[in-house]
């Protein structure tokens, strides 16, 4: 059973497809022939499990409870979270590895082999993200995809051509689900 | 007999003529520094000691390039064209060009000015914009010339325009592969920016009468509500204000204003209340298309820049001439210059013609006026407006299919779906709220499957607070005094002051006007002195307080702490970033002519100034933060900035990046980050402030100062944020660096960082990265030095 139906005290699963509609939720935003792999939860789930030091980025938009109760599931399981934007505020007391970055300076630290990492211990080898203004991740994001090795999964809502892999546009509802079933992938 | 500058021919000598070029300008040339009319690298070593610093991020909004038939060639990866250029190449040539872009558009308004105005009151007409010696601090600072008359202007704007010519030239294929020098060209563009739009503001508020370092210049009203629909409405779009001033003497001379309603929209809004106080503002190009489609403008007049593609399509349907005044922008329009008043009139108000090129100005101005008068009767005898009735806002809410294309295709990706089943309810309060965050664009009609003209609807659903839409704005001052310098230089550089704050740029916020407003009530109430300029200062007075005054109303406009001022429009902007040359002058006593890197260097080191354009959608935005930065301003957009595709980010981490040179005997000194950035993006209102604060410290910064700023940075990121920020500590030098109210709780938690304390003296023994020492001259030009040691 999902964390999901584990909240919603049901017994049976939903069975979900990320990959639907997976195309740039602004119209406009097609950035060239490399567009993200269309995947579903599992595949996130298990590329953070297999992670040796996976990094979670949120943004502004964790503000709503059902998504916010997901990053801090996400943040329990031991994963370092960049808290860009004002996120930071809503993950302050939730006792996580969570650290207040600039999103566009983490872009270009992420870019720096030298950095060493939010809490000095050294680089990531995969970077998740979800909860950020759609634009601005997408924008943002398309540094790591050019100018870093670093693998990129979005998690998010909407599709992120950016990213190595994304879901597709979501429903909320599929979106908490999805969300839910990448987090059944990782050791508790 | 007294000679001006010009020629003429003596009779009785044939094919004789006698030219006569600057009298006595001689001595008001002589540059003091190395780097009068600086040529393309000429200040290429200081470009890149901004580079290695403030590393160019790349955030391409395309991995291809096309730009020649070579392509389109996939750059994904950084990879190689087949050209050469890789994808930071092309980035880094994309940066170059969209500075360029901002770059002619200012100077070509003011080359359009300078021709005008030397035409109108000669070569010698004399400068004045106010209390100032230093009167032209950029063109001074660039060209190592002190312009007296607006004549003067000439050889400068001949030196911008073959400067531009030149980094054109840079930008075809086959030119420049190297992405460093590509962005030391694109900071040579911003800095020729700066340049033209100080020449087109001198030179107009020298010669119209506009305000000159007016710190109590006149309030102008603002908003969507403040004409009387029921008059003939003028509206004027654009930015320069030749044409536009025609048309406000012609109503003057005729007593007009009291029967015609006349105001701007973007930056001729500014101008026109500094030409005369009686005009009035609609707002930034945000509210451009919701006017027009309002139907309250009866004739609409264009110059140059932030005018929408779509305005005489959008006029054209609601029987809205357009008058264009400028050569820039003409839509296929038939130019009547040449033609009568009565003729050209006759042919718009019958709809034989939708509109005119009209380039004289006379004609213009008394056009205008008489155009309004018929088109107002005709106009508002038929009610035309595009926004829906009761009855057809209703079937068009109703037809809503919550597809979400409308929100895909959004800029803002605005809930609007949402706001179209609550107006079928009868709740308005949604589309009420996206009124405001709406930026105007209109893409949503084009989206929408079911056909609803959604931008209309958002606008009717309105109408409630789109009528209570009024404030005010203080009338664009022009520059700072040199007087206010003197008083108010020392408080910056040492700190005590907190920092000035810059709001500039367009209405491409994130999420409304509102946050514009509210940023500058709480970074003004904490004594940062406030400069605004465009669209920015437009918004700015745009809210209310519970006593129903603008902050402009609440907030003198004296370049001191704790001051809100308004330089004016667009161009204005020059006079903000030459404020940081003033006080390098002024209260520094820096040589100012040809010497770029000296002041720039110590603009970066010591002057707490940071410019902020939180809603920035234009070349020219761009264009202006990059100047600002080569001038060692840093500058922060919105989350739409990453759309530029190029910031300039420090990274503190890299303790070597940080060295500066102490000026009196050249030894190096690892200091703080300070400023940490150059041209960055924060995503909300609620992560800019305290960047804002933090991106105000500079090494040279007194113990007083450096407390004030850091009490200012824990104290915003604490209150929007809710955390103190991981970095306050590098910027703690001693204990009175500590802010006072915080100093023991602050001192515990460097003791936990391993910082030691001596309790009982309540000091600082060990930790700090560096001392403070009050006599340090922080420089990173070594031979600023007086002595360079190895």
């Amino acid at each position: 059973m999902t964390p999901k139906a584990q909240v919603m005290g049901q017994n049976e699963e939903k069975v979900i497809d990320t990959t639907r509609q997976a195309v740039p939720f602004n119209t406009g935003n097609i950035p060239g022939p490399k567009m993200a792999r269309a995947v579903m939860p599992a595949v996130p789930g298990k590329m953070l499990a297999k992670a040796k030091r996976p990094l979670l980025i949120v943004g502004s938009e964790i503000d709503d409870p059902d998504v916010l109760a997901r990053v801090v599931m996400l943040g329990k399981t031991g994963i370092q979270i960049a808290s860009v934007g004002d996120s930071y505020k809503y993950l302050g007391d939730k006792g996580l590895d969570a650290h207040y970055m600039n999103m566009h300076a983490l872009m270009s630290y992420i870019c720096d082999p030298q950095w060493p990492g939010l809490d000095g211990k050294g680089g990531y080898d995969l970077v998740v993200f979800f909860g950020i203004t759609y634009y601005y991740a997408s924008q943002a994001i398309s540094a790591l995809k050019n100018f870093s090795k670093i693998k990129v999964i979005s998690i998010d809502k909407y599709y992120h051509p950016n990213a190595d892999m994304s879901f597709g546009n979501l429903k909320k509802d599929v979106f908490i689900e999805a969300l839910d079933e990448v987090i059944e992938q990782l050791p508790k | 007999m007294t000679l001006k500058k010009g020629s003429f021919v003596i009779e009785e000598l044939e094919n004789v003529q006698i030219n006569i070029g600057k009298i006595g300008a001689k001595e008001e040339q002589i540059a003091e520094g190395p780097t009068p009319r600086p040529e393309i690298i000429g200040l290429r070593n200081w470009d890149y000691r901004i580079l290695d610093r403030y590393n160019p991020v790349y955030t391409p909004t395309g991995d291809t390039c096309d730009y020649c038939t070579y392509g389109k060639c996939d750059l994904t990866g950084n990879k190689e064209g087949a050209c050469g250029i890789d994808l930071e190449g092309q980035s880094a040539r994309q940066a170059l060009m969209t500075s360029i872009m901002g770059a002619a558009c200012h100077s070509a308004h003011g080359r359009h000015l300078l021709n005008y105005l030397i035409k109108k009151y000669g070569e010698d007409f004399k400068i004045d914009v106010g209390p100032s010696n230093l009167q032209a601090p950029l063109t001074e600072t660039i060209m190592g010339i002190q312009p007296k008359t607006i004549g003067d202007f000439i050889p400068v704007l001949e030196y911008v325009e073959e400067q531009l010519t030149q980094l054109i030239a840079i930008t075809n294929t086959g030119q420049e592969g190297s992405s460093r020098d590509f962005e030391s060209k694109a900071l040579h563009a911003g800095m020729l920016d700066l340049l033209g739009m100080e020449v087109a503001d001198i030179i107009q508020i020298s010669c119209l009468g506009f305000p000159k370092s007016d710190e109590k210049a006149p309030m102008a009203e603002i908003g969507m509500g403040i004409l009387d629909p029921k008059k003939p409405v003028v509206i004027c779009v654009g930015h320069n204000i030749a044409a536009p001033a025609y048309i406000l003497d012609n109503m003057d001379k005729n007593g007009l204003f009291d029967k015609i309603e006349i105001a701007g929209l973007c930056c001729t809004a500014h101008d026109m209340t500094r030409y005369n106080k009686t005009a009035k503002i609609i707002g930034s190009m945000s509210k451009e298309l919701k006017y027009i489609r309002s139907g309250i403008p009866d004739v609409l007049v264009t110059d140059e820049q932030c005018v929408r593609a779509d305005i005489l399509k959008e006029a054209q349907k609601l029987h809205i001439p357009v008058i264009a005044t400028n050569e820039k922008i003409t839509y296929g329009l038939p130019d009547r210059s040449n033609d009568s008043v009565d003729e050209i009139i006759d042919d718009l108000v019958s709809q034989k013609q939708s509109g005119a090129v009209l380039l004289d100005f006379e004609k213009i101005g008394e056009l205008v006026p008489k155009l309004a008068m018929k088109m107002g009767a005709i106009r508002k005898a038929k009610g035309l407006t595009a926004l829906p009735n009761d009855n057809e806002f209703k079937k068009l809410v109703a037809k809503c299919t919550k597809c979400l294309q409308c929100t895909k295709d959004c800029p803002q990706g605005l809930p609007i779906s949402d706001a179209m089943t609550a107006a079928v309810n009868g709740d308005f309060s949604l589309f009420e709220t996206l009124h405001d965050k709406c930026v105007g664009c209109g893409r949503c009609d084009y989206s929408c499957p079911a056909g609803i003209p959604i931008l209309n609807v958002i606008e009717k659903a309105s109408q409630r607070v789109i009528r209570e839409e009024k404030g005010k704005m203080r009338i664009g001052r022009g520059q700072i005094g040199d007087p206010e310098i003197r008083e108010e230089g020392r408080n910056l550089v040492l700190g005590t002051t907190p920092g000035v704050l810059a709001f500039v740029g367009c209405g491409n916020y994130p999420d409304g006007t509102k946050d514009v407003y509210d940023i500058v009530e709480e970074m003004i109430q904490r004594s940062y002195i406030i400069i605004s300029s465009g669209c920015a200062a437009m918004d700015i007075g745009m809210f209310k307080d519970k006593e129903g005054k603008t902050l402009y109303e609440r907030y003198p406009g004296r370049f001191v702490k704790g001051n809100l001022l308004n330089t004016g429009s667009c161009v204005s902007n020059a006079h903000i970033a030459a404020t940081t040359i003033k006080v390098a002058s002024i209260f520094a006593g820096r040589k100012t002519k040809g010497n770029w890197e000296e002041i720039a260097d110590y603009v970066m080191n010591r002057v707490g100034a940071v410019g902020i354009a939180w809603g920035a959608y234009s070349q020219k935005a761009f264009a202006i933060g990059t100047g600002c930065n080569r001038l060692g301003i840093p500058v922060v957009v919105g989350p739409h900035g990453t759309k530029y595709r190029r910031a300039f980010i420090g990274k503190p981490y890299k303790k070597d990046d940080w060295n500066v040179l102490d000026g009196r005997d050249g030894s190096v000194v690892n200091v703080e980050p300070a400023p940490e950035h150059l041209m960055i993006t924060a995503e909300t209102k609620d992560e800019v402030m305290p960047l804002l604060a933090k991106l105000c410290f500079r090494p040279s910064d007194n113990s007083l100062g450096r407390a004030i700023k850091l009490t200012h940075y824990i104290e915003l990121s604490e209150k929007y944020l809710k955390k103190l920020p991981d970095d306050w500590h590098i910027y703690v030098r001693n204990e009175a660096d500590l802010p006072v109210a915080k100093r023991e709780p602050l001192m515990k938690l460097l003791e936990e960082k391993g910082w030691k304390i001596d309790w009982e003296k309540k000091k600082i023994i060990e930790g700090p990265l560096r001392k403070v020492d009050v006599s340090f001259q922080p420089t990173n030009v070594p031979r600023l030095c007086k002595e360079v040691k190895k």
